[in-house]
């Protein structure tokens, strides 16, 4: 209690803080595959000072501000959900909260950071699970618009950006009979950028083409949406033609299929939903279960989100889906390092986030048990860049209130 | 022959005349002959017998006699040398001659009730009244498809709807429709496919299935009581119909068995026409005695040259493209009777093409014969008329080259009551070979070869030194032969001849001109004959065609398996009873039950199966109580608010590879639910998931009878756009009106029959299947599950169901039963709920996930379901969250998705915990099925597996990846023959939803 009446001060009355947070005796899961039992996490102010074995190492009591007892307890960084729509909408059936989806089909200038709901009350019950970072992305057309990296705290969106307007987000077609004329056309559109960015000066200001320049330059990253073995393939080409510096693919349903390619290209690969069915009757019943550890064994760089159906809720259940993939070949701690440093390596972010080392955001959490495993996945302590967050949201509340309503009931009776 | 080349050889015959056209004749009565003799022909009388160099006598379009000298005087003669009839074939499923059916529609506003004028019945899809032969008129060219096909007979009618009316069984002759309809009313038809009708109700199977069975009851309460009842234009003339034949059009193997039990409930019988993929449960259907015709469109080959794309083809296609053409033969084989049907080929072409693949698949020539003759006949009550080729039957057969199920034979006509109509010139000259041309000057030899249809002719000299040969143009019609060529070839003067076939071409005699014009007299005399083009045999197709798996498709069992005596060694078992968790315990499976469960060691009885299972978890199978998965062709009656008449029982669908993939997470039961579309919806089916069985043997026998009911967004249209404001109710306040309303007139029809029964009233009321199911609830008979979120509206239904004095059996999705969990205790309902969704709809904004703990502490029963086809194999998973919000135990966690389930579903005697006596559902997992890291090794049913992982991944993976190989390299042998321009497709599993609406699923967001 202490401790939080002294976080509520920092958050009320200092925003220019100076604080020093020492965790003791927890398990630190860094995020990179390696784990430090019984470390010692410095906290000073917003950055993660250090990470140390607790055991082997003096702490002078009087350096810190606080000093926590984790002992038992497991600190991971944040889990980092990608392609995500949360923020963007709150309940899927009214028109009204929807704000993902734009008309036209090329948007690159369109920008999800501007819309991101801070407030979200999604965002509340996403967070107590240890998801702290979102990619929130824009959806529809051919090129749905720019997503933007936001932390789930912050008092508006620009106070919550980590990254804005960090990739443009491309729908590769599906095979059909269009599906020459269609890539040709995304080709076109891309040449019609890149000679825009090549002599921009001389030219009306067009802010479609302004949106795609930085994707030339290798600033904005060209986020694919692809599934198939051809789609991946051809995007692979793409990426040589138009000589692009960073490509994602997003979903790669299919891209444990294109190994070596893949890997010679270094295209990472943000893979879709492990809770999901086989693409194919055919296949095995727990294939989504098992690519991450396919793509592991081939070298690819990868790492999960969540789209899909109802994703802004699911996106609690991301650290469930990393847990799930456990069972099918992946370590504990690739499958962590597959909702946190993979992420943030992919996305361009990893300097700051995605795991626990010096000099890093202190953006992490403290929790009772493995987090990945939803029976002890319990949030003792949250911060997003050294700041403490609540480690309850309203549903919790509502929980308390109705549980206490019974109690009284009891008492009375 | 007398003239081969004129299309339409007419004789008005005088008995028809003088049934049927009772109008005058302009002039003098037309002439005809009294008798037709056809001699010298191979007449294939029936299948099996054949008599060679026949004669037929007919009089008055019958046939009078058949035999081997039959003289007549004054008969006209037609020999048939060489030449082979074979009874008319019988078509049992045509709309020849019929118009396609209008609808008057609403537009884009949904249409409650019909829109048809007139006392006819209430739904636009049951229209029996419709009488095909009042609206029968000749058309050409469906006449002519079907006659070169071989046919002389069709039963016409509406393929519409799902009562279709009457049908007609017309002869083909074209010439005057005062004679083609032989019997009127010579069928009646049905179907599940509501057709052209745009009324809201039926939208899916099931409801066609209650509207047939509802209409069905209607009519034998009109008929029982039609003094007394108002007339109805339909109900009276379905009556008419009752003795006629009923044909039963179905899309899909299954709906055989769905229909046949309508056939037993109304102890009748159908004749169905199949869909083409009724090998595949032909024990099943031999089991049951099934009439089928069956079609013979098989499906396309797809081009499998791009790899990609042949990837996307699942092996379920690609093995019924395989053996679909082999759906005659095996069901022979299986020991039923078939017929064939032309529906949806697109030529006679076609029809032969296929018929030819049937008899090559391995269906003897008699038999191909039979079904398309006797059989039909038969089974249409009409062999007293057709079907044969005996004395007194309708003289209508074809003539062909040969016997055409043995050869690749021609039709060249067809005879139909008597009146013949040529299709192909047929020739009984010979004029194939070698002949001396005798010109008055000069001699030449003329060479003909090719076929009498198309001659390819040489001419040579052999009177000078000249030896060229010089091509010559022949043609021939009926015994005129013309050869034209030029003199010294090229740039030589043309030479015409003119001549007469004599001696069946073994002298040619004519006159023409010669290369000076001059005008002689020419002969030809054969010296060498050629033989036609020898008979094509249809040749025995020798691959070695696959198996057929149950299912039939990827993961399919080779053979059926069965239970196994079995015993679990040394596993850490969650008995679900006050045991706890036993550690080291064995589990003893005998007869499909769990015979033992003991921490001593076990003895295994002679022949059983050991399972070593130290180190693995041993639980109970999981039960979902709230899934839309194995359903047939729409999961909702959304059609009206009330729908309890409907049953998801009724469409349970086997070859769902969700089944697979649920007993791969543990599932071993479910209770699959009708949608939430309507306030109260449809009965449940109460399934075992046992993999590759029939639907009935999917359903749990003596199962406890459920209903699903609904509240909230869906039952009021809230999401579904603003056109879909017309039904009541669109308010929660018009819900609770709707669930008197149903309850209320309920209690009257109880009071109705219950006068019947007593004696009061002497006639029995009219049988109302939606009142039936609701009187069952009001008794206490069968249970509710009812789909809800909000506090209001779950207060509601407990106080309707109160003061009508039953229960609530449980509440489903009950979001928000955390808020009146007291009230629910009180009231005895169960709750089952989602771990933790929530923000899809406005109406789960106060939805938590400590929902299941609150509900659990206040003594609530509660269950952990599905409804979603993904996150029902992993239950384990979403009960071990509640341990996570709200603090339950492992062991409450557990019971959540196997002990609750079974008591909400009163199946907790039979299931939900590994007890001795119990059926042996049981899952084998790697570890604590409540980890995140558990994986299921092994599912039994019934002490069947049905799921081994060590065999989907070491056999069954392997085997599927061979069968694709060895299917795609047939197809793609078929494609380099030119068959197959379809693209396969990425096809996305489709799923039903709680909103799912019509008969299609959806890969649309699940909004539950």
């Amino acid at each position: 209690m202490r401790i939080f009446v002294f976080f509520l001060s920092v958050l009320l009355f200092n925003q220019a803080w100076s604080q020093r947070i020492l965790l003791l005796h927890g398990t630190a899961h860094i995020g990179n595959g390696q784990v430090q039992e019984s470390a010692a996490v410095g906290i000073v102010n917003d950055r993660i000072a250090f990470v140390k074995n607790s055991l082997t190492q003096n702490f002078a009591p009087e350096d810190w501000d606080t000093i926590i007892n984790c002992d038992g307890q497991h600190i991971y960084p944040s889990f980092v959900s990608a392609n995500n729509t949360l923020g963007l909408t709150e309940i899927d059936a009214v028109r009204a909260t929807r704000d993902f989806k734009d008309v036209g089909d090329w948007n690159p200038h369109v920008r999800s950071q501007i819309a991101f709901n801070v407030e979200s009350k999604v965002v509340e019950t996403v967070r107590t699970n240890g998801v702290l970072l979102v990619q929130a992305t824009p959806r529809g057309g051919w090129i749905s618009g720019s997503s933007a990296v936001m932390k789930l705290s912050g008092w508006n969106w620009e106070d919550a950006t980590v990254l804005a307007d960090d990739g443009i987000h491309l729908n590769w077609p599906s095979y059909s009979k269009e599906y020459a004329t269609q890539q040709s056309a995304i080709i076109d559109f891309f040449e019609l950028a890149a000679a825009y960015a090549s002599n921009r000066k001389n030219q009306n200001t067009d802010q479609r083409m302004e949106a795609m320049v930085p994707c030339f330059n290798g600033q904005k990253r060209v986020y694919i949406h692809a599934q198939t073995v051809r789609q991946i393939n051809d995007v692979i080409s793409f990426k040589e033609k138009l000589g692009l510096k960073h490509v994602v693919i997003v979903g790669g349903e299919e891209a444990y299929l294109v190994g070596p390619k893949l890997k010679d290209s270094k295209i990472p690969v943000m893979l879709g939903r492990v809770h999901s069915l086989p693409a194919h009757e055919d296949d095995l019943t727990f294939l989504p279960y098992q690519i991450p550890a396919l793509l592991k064994a081939q070298g690819i760089m990868f790492c999960l989100q969540n789209e899909g159906d109802m994703q802004p809720m699911n996106t609690r259940n991301l650290p469930f889906q990393a847990g799930t993939t456990m069972a099918y070949g992946l370590s504990e701690e690739e499958a962590l390092q597959s909702i946190s440093l993979s992420v943030c390596q992919i996305m361009g972010i990893d300097k700051l986030y995605g795991s626990l080392e010096a000099g890093k955001k202190a953006t992490f959490f403290v929790s009772k048990g493995p987090a990945l495993d939803m029976r002890t996945n319990q949030l003792t302590q949250i911060y997003v860049d050294g700041i403490p967050i609540s480690t309850t949201n309203f549903q919790e509340e509502l929980y308390l209130k109705y549980q206490q309503k019974y109690r009284s009931q009891a008492k009375t009776n | 022959m007398k003239a081969p080349l004129m299309l339409f050889l007419l004789f008005v015959l005088s008995w028809t005349a003088s049934f049927a056209q009772f109008g005058p004749d302009n002039g003098t009565k037309p002439s005809e002959p009294r008798y037709i003799l056809i001699e010298n022909a191979t007449i294939m009388v029936k299948p099996g017998q054949t008599l060679q160099n026949a004669s037929m006598l007919i009089e008055d379009g019958k046939i009078v006699k058949i035999g081997n000298r039959i003289q007549q005087t004054g008969a006209l003669t037609y020999d048939y040398t060489g030449l082979v009839l074979v009874p008319a074939f019988i078509e049992l499923y045509s709309n020849i001659g019929l118009e396609p059916l209008n609808y008057k529609s609403n537009g884009w506003r949904p249409q409650m009730e019909s829109n048809k004028e007139g006392a006819y019945y209430w739904n636009e899809a049951v229209h029996p009244e419709l009488a095909s032969a009042d609206a029968y008129k000749l058309n050409e060219t469906q006449l002519s498809q079907l006659q070169q096909s071989g046919f002389g007979f069709a039963l016409t009618h509406y393929t519409d709807g799902i009562v279709r009316g009457s049908g007609a069984m017309v002869a083909l002759g074209s010439s005057n429709i005062h004679k083609q309809i032989i019997e009127p009313r010579a069928a009646q038809a049905y179907s599940f496919s509501k057709g052209g009708s745009h009324q809201s109700y039926p939208s899916s199977q099931m409801g066609s299935i209650a509207l047939l069975r509802q209409a069905l009851y209607d009519l034998k309460y009109y008929s029982a009581n039609q003094n007394t009842l108002p007339y109805s234009a339909s109900l009276s003339t379905w009556a008419t119909l009752q003795q006629s034949p009923s044909i039963f059009k179905i899309e899909d193997k299954w709906e055989i068995l769905r229909a046949q039990k309508i056939a037993r409930e109304f102890n009748t019988e159908f004749i169905y026409i199949g869909a083409g993929n009724e090998y595949a449960i032909s024990d099943e259907l031999h089991k049951v005695q099934t009439k089928v015709v069956l079609p013979l469109t098989f499906p396309e080959a797809y081009d499998v040259n791009d790899p990609y794309l042949a990837k996307e083809i699942p092996l379920s296609e690609l093995k019924h493209w395989e053996l679909a053409p082999s759906n005659p033969k095996l069901l022979n084989e299986a020991g039923l009777e078939i017929g064939f049907t032309t529906f949806g080929l697109k030529n006679a072409d076609a029809f032969w093409t296929a018929l030819r693949k049937v008899i090559a698949r391995g269906l003897a020539p008699q038999e191909a014969m039979a079904a398309l003759t006797t059989t039909p006949a038969k089974w249409v009550g009409q062999e007293q008329q057709m079907g044969t080729l005996e004395v007194g039957k309708l003289a209508s057969f074809s003539v062909f080259s040969a016997d055409p199920f043995q050869y690749e034979a021609q039709l060249l006509a067809t005879w139909n009551l008597g009146e013949e109509r040529s299709f192909k010139a047929y020739n009984s000259h010979q004029i194939l070979g070698s002949y001396t041309l005798h010109l008055p000057n000069k001699d030449y030899e003329l060479i003909i070869t090719g076929s009498n249809e198309k001659p390819q002719a040489k001419v040579l000299s052999i009177t000078g030194a000249d030896t060229l040969k010089i091509n010559a143009v022949v043609t021939m019609t009926a015994s005129d032969i013309s050869i034209q060529f030029l003199h010294k070839g090229a740039g030589g003067q043309l030479v015409q001849l003119h001549g007469k076939l004599i001696k069946n071409g073994m002298l040619i005699e004519g006159d023409g001109t010669d290369e000076n014009g001059t005008w002689i007299h020419w002969s030809a005399i054969q010296h060498q004959t050629t033989p036609q083009t020898p008979l094509v045999s249809i040749k025995e197709d020798t691959t070695q065609y696959g198996q057929i798996w149950y299912p039939n498709m990827a993961f399919g069992f080779q053979s059926k398996p069965s239970a196994q005596t079995t015993l679990f060694k040394n596993a850490t078992v969650w008995t679900n009873e006050k045991e706890g968790i036993l550690k080291g315990a064995d589990v003893l499976v005998v007869d499909g039950k769990i015979k033992q469960v003991s921490r001593q060691n076990l003895t295994a009885p002679s022949g059983a199966t050991i399972i070593d299972a130290t180190g693995l978890h041993l639980t109970s199978g999981i039960i979902d109580e709230h899934s839309h998965i194995a359903i047939s062709k729409g999961v909702n009656e959304g059609g009206q608010a009330i729908s309890a008449e409907v049953s998801i029982a009724d469409v349970v669908n086997p070859d769902d590879i969700d089944i697979y993939r649920q007993l791969a997470g543990g599932v071993t039961a479910a209770q699959l639910l009708h949608g939430s579309a309507n306030p109260i919806g449809g009965q449940s089916a109460l399934i075992k998931l046992k993999w590759g069985v029939t639907a009935d043997e999917l359903l749990i026998s003596n199962a406890p009878k459920f209903i699903k009911c609904a509240l909230g967004e869906n039952v009021k249209q809230a999401n579904w756009g603003d056109f879909n404001t017309v039904r009541f109710p669109q308010t929660r306040m018009g819900v609770e009106q709707v669930f008197y309303d149903g309850f209320y007139r309920a209690k009257a029809y109880d009071a109705e029959w219950a006068a019947y029964k007593s004696g009061k009233s002497s006639t029995a009321p009219r049988v109302d299947l939606e009142l039936e199911v609701l009187s069952q609830i009001l008794h206490s008979e069968r249970y509710i599950t009812c789909h809800s979120y909000v506090q209001s509206e779950i207060n509601m239904l407990m106080h309707v169901a109160d003061s009508m004095g039953f229960k609530i059996n449980t509440f489903t999705h009950i979001l928000e039963g955390y808020k009146v969990a007291d009230k629910m205790q009180k009231h005895g309902v169960a709750g089952s709920t989602f771990s933790d969704w929530w923000a899809y709809k406005f109406e789960v904004n106060d939805a938590i996930p400590y929902n299941a703990a609150l509900m659990t502490n206040q003594g609530i029963t509660v269950c952990i379901n599905s409804d979603d086809a993904e996150m029902g194999r992993r239950l384990n998973q979403e009960a071990a969250k509640t341990i996570k919000y709200g603090g339950l135990t492992e062991e409450q966690a557990w019971k959540l998705v196997t002990l609750n389930p079974a008591k909400v579903l009163h199946l907790d005697n039979r299931m939900g915990s590994i007890k001795a006596g119990k059926d042996a559902d049981l899952v084998l997992w790697t570890t604590n099925p409540l980890s995140i890291e558990a994986k299921v090794k092994l599912t039994m049913i019934e002490g069947t597996v049905y799921y081994d992982e060590q065999q989907q991944i070491e056999k069954l993976q392997p085997l599927i990846a061979k069968e694709r190989t060895r299917i795609l390299t047939l197809m793609l042998a078929a494609n380099q023959k030119g068959e197959g321009s379809k693209l396969p497709q990425k096809k996305v599993k489709k799923h039903y939803h709680c909103d799912t609406l019509g008969e299609e699923a959806t890969a649309s967001e699940n909004t539950h």
